[in-house]
């Protein structure tokens, strides 16, 4: 039995979102601090951890924990249908076993929703040690994402002292962006050695444009040819958090 | 292409008998009428004007689409026939089931036992089998509108089944992995649609019969007796198309693992992947990867002698003059290019032409040549290794990506 409802749909909406992106069925656990999901996108590259406290809850009940499998495509098309300031409450349909979700505003609307087989796969914390973490705002990462697009499919992120550096070679053109510590765009920057990684650009866009509807601040944490860690500092309470595996130049 | 080019090059490559190709095509049966002429009591045919030593058989492709188990199934078929009569009362049989005008290889609104139950009717010495049998689209056990075995796809009809054909992108010991294909013989055909030579003779089979005819040559088959089905000639499966499982617009190419690791998804755009034949084997295999069949006919893997040139000039064109130069050398002087492939010495070659040029078919003969395997219709590789010092080594390519899986950083 579990009832949480989020007073702003808006949140909810931005949360499914980013979570879409790699997933399309979540298999969301409902413990008594909170709404918790960890999860690979089916081809094991990249994986979101996303925590929402209960206090980001206008209510929240859990009176034991639950594991929920949702289309998480089908619940987004339902939350587009809340508009502005209307709330929005997730609970069990004793009688038909299914999702019910109510949206509540100048009049209320019910849906119901068929829930998934929940996932068994527990995916474990990747064991990195990350020796560049760099603070930035979300736009600006967002911006020089879309830069190297242009150019390739993916991108070399390059840390130093000073500075971040992002290149990228296609068959044509190549493209390299270089973002100064204490610029706007790079709030603050730790490099314990210098680093670079590979990594998709595709994925990488993905995951920013998504998750920059919740988010402006964005910390990156990586090191040489391991993943990235981008936590999207949230509004309110509640981690978002993506990692992304790296590619890897051969011969 | 004609009849009289095949013709001449199957001579060069070294080949005795080919097959016609595309009978259930009313312009090109015509065209086989008006070219080759058939031999007196052997059930083949030769050329009508000149002398040349090659037979063809009469033989075709169709592609059967029908519904199994609430799937669709796509399925290629070849059809060998004895005699231009028996052709005309397959055709015949066939018309009803698709425009066999529409196209050289026709698609046919019938069941693969549908299919095979027309042709038998129209004679118990015609032969059909599955084509390419492992290609990922359009082949009987391919990974996207396949079957699990054989007699699932021929149903009542598997009785006349006695063979199948590999493709390239798998060999006699892949196959061999399946306990349930220990009847079928497995047999060798280049699907050329080509007469140059790196496409026509690809693969071939070797027999030894007391006469040569279209009738000793099927039953050798039917009975895969190795006294007369002695080999076949098959391209290293790597060099296939479809050996591994991958995704040509990204360029990601993984092996079996590596795939399953990915959980079958492109790692780069996120769509399925193409399957590839050695994933597929590894699939439906009861077998371990070593896994020798007794008392079946054997095998030679080669390449074809342009590709071999290909690599050691570092190009990708074998329709150049400098591949072509050192490739009549060779076929001039020792008569046809499989004697140059399988048989003729070192010291001999490198009489001929350079010296690399015979290391490299040295190498490939003894099966110390690498090659890189294709994926997702981009044919594999030769990789010749440090120890051939190539003519002109292929300009250095931009390093490859290679994606890496969150699963490997998980025990780190």
């Amino acid at each position: 039995m579990f009832k949480l409802k989020v007073s702003d749909a808006k949140l909810l909406r931005d949360m499914a979102t980013a979570i879409s992106i790699l997933v399309d069925e979540a298999t969301f656990k409902i413990e008594s601090d909170g709404l918790k999901l960890r999860a690979m996108d089916p081809s094991r590259v990249a994986m979101i951890d996303f925590e929402w406290p209960k206090s980001v809850f206008q209510e929240y009940e859990a009176t034991e924990p639950t594991k929920i499998c949702l289309n998480i495509s089908e619940l987004l098309k339902l939350l587009k249908r809340a508009g502005k300031d209307e709330s929005v409450e997730l609970g069990l349909d004793d009688k038909t076993g299914k999702l019910l979700v109510t949206i509540m505003g100048k009049y209320a609307r019910k849906f119901t929703m068929s829930m998934l087989e929940p996932s068994e796969e527990e995916v474990p914390t990747p064991k990195i040690s990350f020796n560049v973490k760099a603070k930035t705002t979300t736009s600006g990462l967002s911006q020089a994402i879309e830069d190297a697009q242009l150019v390739s499919d993916h991108v070399k992120i390059e840390a130093e002292t000073d500075k971040i550096t992002l290149s990228a070679t296609g068959d044509i053109m190549g493209a390299t962006i270089t973002i100064q510590k204490g610029t706007d765009a790079l709030l603050d920057l730790e490099v314990k050695e210098n680093a670079k990684a590979t990594f998709s650009l595709s994925y990488l866009s993905e995951i920013i444009k998504a998750a920059a509807a919740s988010s402006e601040i964005a910390t990156l944490e990586f090191s040489t040819d391991m993943p990235v860690k981008i936590d999207f500092q949230q509004a309110k309470e509640g981690k978002l958090t993506f990692f992304l595996a790296p590619r890897i130049e051969t011969e | 292409m004609n009849l009289a080019e095949i013709a001449k090059y199957a001579k060069i490559k070294g080949l005795n008998l080919v097959g016609t190709g595309d009978f259930t095509h009313p312009l090109w049966l015509k065209e086989i009428r008006e070219t080759l002429s058939p031999e007196q009591d052997t059930g083949l045919l030769k050329l009508a004007k000149g002398d040349s030593p090659i037979r063809f058989m009469l033989q075709t492709e169709v592609c059967t689409i029908f519904d199994y188990q609430g799937e669709s199934k796509k399925v290629h078929h070849v059809i060998l026939a004895p005699s231009l009569e028996v052709v005309d009362q397959i055709n015949e049989r066939l018309k009803r089931f698709g425009d066999l005008a529409s196209d050289g290889r026709p698609i046919l609104d019938a069941t693969a036992p549908q299919l095979v139950e027309e042709v038998m009717a129209v004679s118990g010495d015609n032969m059909v089998f599955p084509a390419h049998a492992w290609t990922p689209w359009f082949s009987i056990f391919g990974a996207f509108s396949g079957f699990d075995t054989i007699e699932d796809c021929y149903q009542d009809m598997t009785k006349y089944i006695h063979a199948l054909e590999t493709g390239l992108s798998s060999d006699p010991p892949m196959n061999w992995r399946l306990s349930k294909l220990d009847r079928y013989a497995l047999v060798s055909n280049s699907d050329c649609h080509s007469f140059w030579p790196w496409r026509i003779g690809r693969e071939a089979n070797v027999f030894d019969l007391p006469d040569f005819t279209y009738n000793n040559v099927v039953s050798a088959v039917s009975d895969n007796d190795p006294e007369r089905f002695k080999f076949t000639i098959e391209t290293d499966p790597a060099y296939g198309k479809y050996h591994w499982t991958g995704h040509r617009n990204c360029k990601v190419s993984l092996s079996p693992p590596e795939a399953i690791k990915f959980g079958n998804v492109c790692p780069v755009c996120r769509r399925k992947l193409t399957k590839g034949v050695e994933q597929r084997v590894e699939e439906l295999a009861d077998r371990p990867a070593d896994y020798k069949q007794p008392n079946a006919p054997g095998f030679k893997r080669l390449l074809p002698l342009s590709e071999i040139i290909c690599a050691v000039l570092g190009t990708d064109s074998p329709a150049i003059q400098a591949v072509w130069k050192p490739y009549n050398a060779l076929v001039e002087k020792f008569g046809d290019e499989y004697t140059v492939l399988l048989d003729t010495p070192y010291e001999a070659m490198a009489l001929v032409v350079d010296a690399p040029f015979a290391q490299a078919i040295v190498k490939v003969r003894d099966g110390t040549a690498k090659v890189t395997p294709g994926y997702d219709g981009v044919y594999g590789q030769l990789v010749l290794g440090s120890d051939v010092p190539v003519v002109k080594p292929k300009p250095p390519q931009a390093p490859k990506v290679q994606q890496r899986s969150m699963s490997d950083f998980f025990g780190a």
